[in-house]
């Protein structure tokens, strides 16, 4: 039987997922036995783009050209990953998605690329707002672990399971001392998803919630509890959009629960 | 039964003593306010003997938060993973609302079938209880866990310069035999600050939570709005069942590895609370909403567990309302239901 086939592919992101599957390096050998690498621009040369059994992608869509790429890769492939925090929820490329991209990119670039056709992109989103995604690998970056068992399990059929509880339950699992509660610190454990092994707090330092929100995200609750604390609903937004911008600030400031249906 | 005394400047004698026995497990303070068991590293001065409730409860030294059941091999089969599961553990400073949860937990672990990675490494373990003064979380007196007679090797009660023990095993009649020179025995003065001790210590509960009639009560308030107003809050963060001595349910998930032939299952703590624990195929969800799965988890301890057990599953050691980043506190709730308060 031939082997499974897979692409891995880069959209507007920093890399960092795609480097981090190379950095594989214990398993490189084991996943190339175990599959048919087509395209993996970052690690390879020759590569063919056809049909292919999963692909893997990683980055926001931020302009018309990778809109295109990325509808041409779901054509293609048979069960599409999203893989690290951008190309699930945007990621840090959508954390100014309410200011307008063209005041953006003039903050940036003053007036010397307003002609510029390289220039042109649009508010980044994750992948799920332009095709059917089939699982989501989060993290800033992905958890080389995870990628593994994903290739893993899809390779027999079954889609990964992968934490989908909140990062204060593996905080719990480190026994770490709660620093929103004990500190009064800015921590958004309650509404990201775990699976980093709350490597932050176990360094003493605040989850920043760069996996994206757990499944079903008390944002509401999230704000009042930071509110109380005494910061403020400026503040509480921008921690908040740092990695889910896609979230709209009504979202994150509403009484509202985020609900999300991919696994 | 028996008691003796020994004077406090013995205690590091006492735990030497009590590394015979295994590897001792001592409180120690973790951050601004928190606390977690660890290693003996042999400085006395390093245990909090003050700490009242550490971050996790005893259950991690013998129901792990996710570890492997076994590995699996195409070719090989089943081989059983508990790597440290042979391991002779003191547990020392654990306190009575921790001594009545393992009870509670032993009763779920030996139910009609046997877990075996829970006994293995539970029966490893000797428990060395020390007293403890309540505050303001605690309530276990209302649960009937702010005393123990059973479930202890050794109990140390602090009556200022020297410790009443109390052997409750003949594992703890070894442990005093071993080292007979640090103990003498009771005397008037002894049972005389004990019982001020005693009293003293009962009357310092200030959270209590009238359990009469509770059971029935709950199933009256079944749809008070308040279930759902509390699950609004609740950010299904899963801290109360993590840090909770009774909490017990786990989840069991298969890996593979990348060769398709081996991998390995694991288990690890779930929580009634987490939108994924009634959700089965096809996307049913039994408990849809957060305030229906919050509601579980306190008609689980105060009716269900009672209903199996004869006791209730909380033992009121205030664990779950330290922890809780929504400030969703256990006996308020419970208060509102009794119609004593109108929020929690
Ligand atoms: S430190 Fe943060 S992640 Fe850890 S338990 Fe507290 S709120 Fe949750
Ligand atoms: S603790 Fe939070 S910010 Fe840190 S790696 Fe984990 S998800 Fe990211
Ligand atoms: S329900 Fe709360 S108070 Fe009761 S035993 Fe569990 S953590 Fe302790
Ligand atoms: S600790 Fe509080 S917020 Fe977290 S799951 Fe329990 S009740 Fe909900």
């Amino acid at each position: 039987m031939a082997k499974p086939s897979i692409g891995v592919y880069g959209l507007t992101g920093c890399a960092g997922c795609q480097l981090n599957i190379i950095n594989c390096e214990d398993e490189l050998l084991d996943i190339a036995a175990a599959v048919d690498i087509k395209s993996f621009i970052m690690a390879q040369t020759g590569n063919v783009e056809c049909e292919i059994d999963i692909a893997f992608v990683e980055g926001a869509v931020s302009n018309e050209k990778q809109k295109k790429q990325l509808l041409d890769i779901r054509e293609r492939a048979g069960l599409l990953v999203a893989i690290g925090t951008c190309a699930s929820w945007g990621g840090v490329e959508a954390m100014i998605n309410d200011v307008p991209r063209e005041v953006a990119k003039k903050d940036v670039y003053g007036d010397t690329m307003k002609d510029n056709p390289f220039y042109d992109c649009f508010n980044p989103m994750p992948l799920k707002d332009v095709v059917k995604v089939d699982f989501q690998i989060v993290g800033c970056p992905i958890e080389r672990p995870q990628f593994i068992q994903a290739v893993a399990s899809l390779l027999n059929g079954n889609l990964p399971l992968l934490p989908t509880y909140a990062l204060c339950t593996e905080c719990k699992f480190k026994e770490n001392e709660c620093l929103l509660i004990e500190q009064d610190k800015f921590c958004l454990g309650p509404v990201t998803k775990a699976g980093c092994g709350a490597r932050c707090p176990s360094n003493n330092i605040p989850c920043e919630g760069c996996r994206g929100p757990v499944f079903e995200a008390n944002y509401a609750s999230e704000v009042e509890i930071m509110l109380e604390k005494g910061y403020t609903k400026e503040y509480i937004a921008q921690q908040m959009s740092t990695f889910a911008g896609t979230i709209s600030a009504e979202d994150l400031g509403a009484r509202k629960l985020v609900k999300t249906d991919i696994p | 039964m028996k008691s003796l005394r020994m004077a406090k400047r013995h205690l590091p004698k006492f735990l030497e003593s009590l590394g015979k026995w295994g590897k001792v497990y001592v409180p120690v303070k973790l951050g601004k306010n928190s606390y977690r068991w660890e290693e003996f590293d042999g400085e006395v001065d390093n245990i909090a003997l003050d700490a009242l409730r550490t971050v996790i409860p005893a259950k991690k030294f013998f129901y792990k938060p996710r570890e492997v059941m076994f590995e699996y091999d195409k070719t090989n089969g089943y081989t059983q993973a508990c790597a440290e599961c042979e391991e002779d553990v003191i547990l020392f400073g654990i306190h009575s609302c921790g001594i009545h949860s393992l009870e509670t937990l032993d009763n779920i672990f030996a139910g009609k079938y046997v877990d075996n990675y829970y006994f293995t490494r539970r029966k490893n373990i000797t428990i060395v209880g020390t007293s403890c003064m309540p505050d303001k979380h605690c309530f276990c007196k209302s649960m009937g866990a702010d005393t123990v007679d059973e479930g202890y090797d050794i109990f140390l009660t602090d009556l200022g310069d020297d410790f009443l023990i109390g052997v409750g095993s003949s594992k703890g009649d070894d442990i005093v035999n071993d080292n007979p020179d640090i103990y003498e025995e009771v005397d008037e003065s002894t049972t005389k600050r004990y019982l001020e001790f005693r009293n003293k210590r009962d009357e310092s509960f200030e959270l209590v939570l009238d359990t009469s009639d509770l059971p029935t009560i709950l199933d009256f308030q079944y749809d008070n709005p308040l279930w759902d107003e509390l699950g609004e809050r609740c950010l299904a963060c899963g801290s109360c069942s993590m840090v909770c001595p009774t909490c017990y349910c786990y989840n069991v998930d298969d890996t593979i590895n990348l060769d398709s032939e081996t991998g390995e299952r694991w288990r690890e703590w779930d929580c009634c609370l987490f939108r994924d624990h009634a959700l089965v195929a096809g996307g049913h969800n039994f408990r849809e909403n957060q305030g229906g799965r919050l509601k579980h988890r306190y008609l689980h301890k105060q009716q269900a567990y009672l209903g199996d057990f004869g006791r209730t599953a909380c033992v009121g050691c205030g664990r779950c309302i330290v922890a809780c980043p929504a400030n969703i506190d256990y006996v308020e709730c419970l208060k509102a239901m009794r119609g004593e308060m109108t929020s929690a």
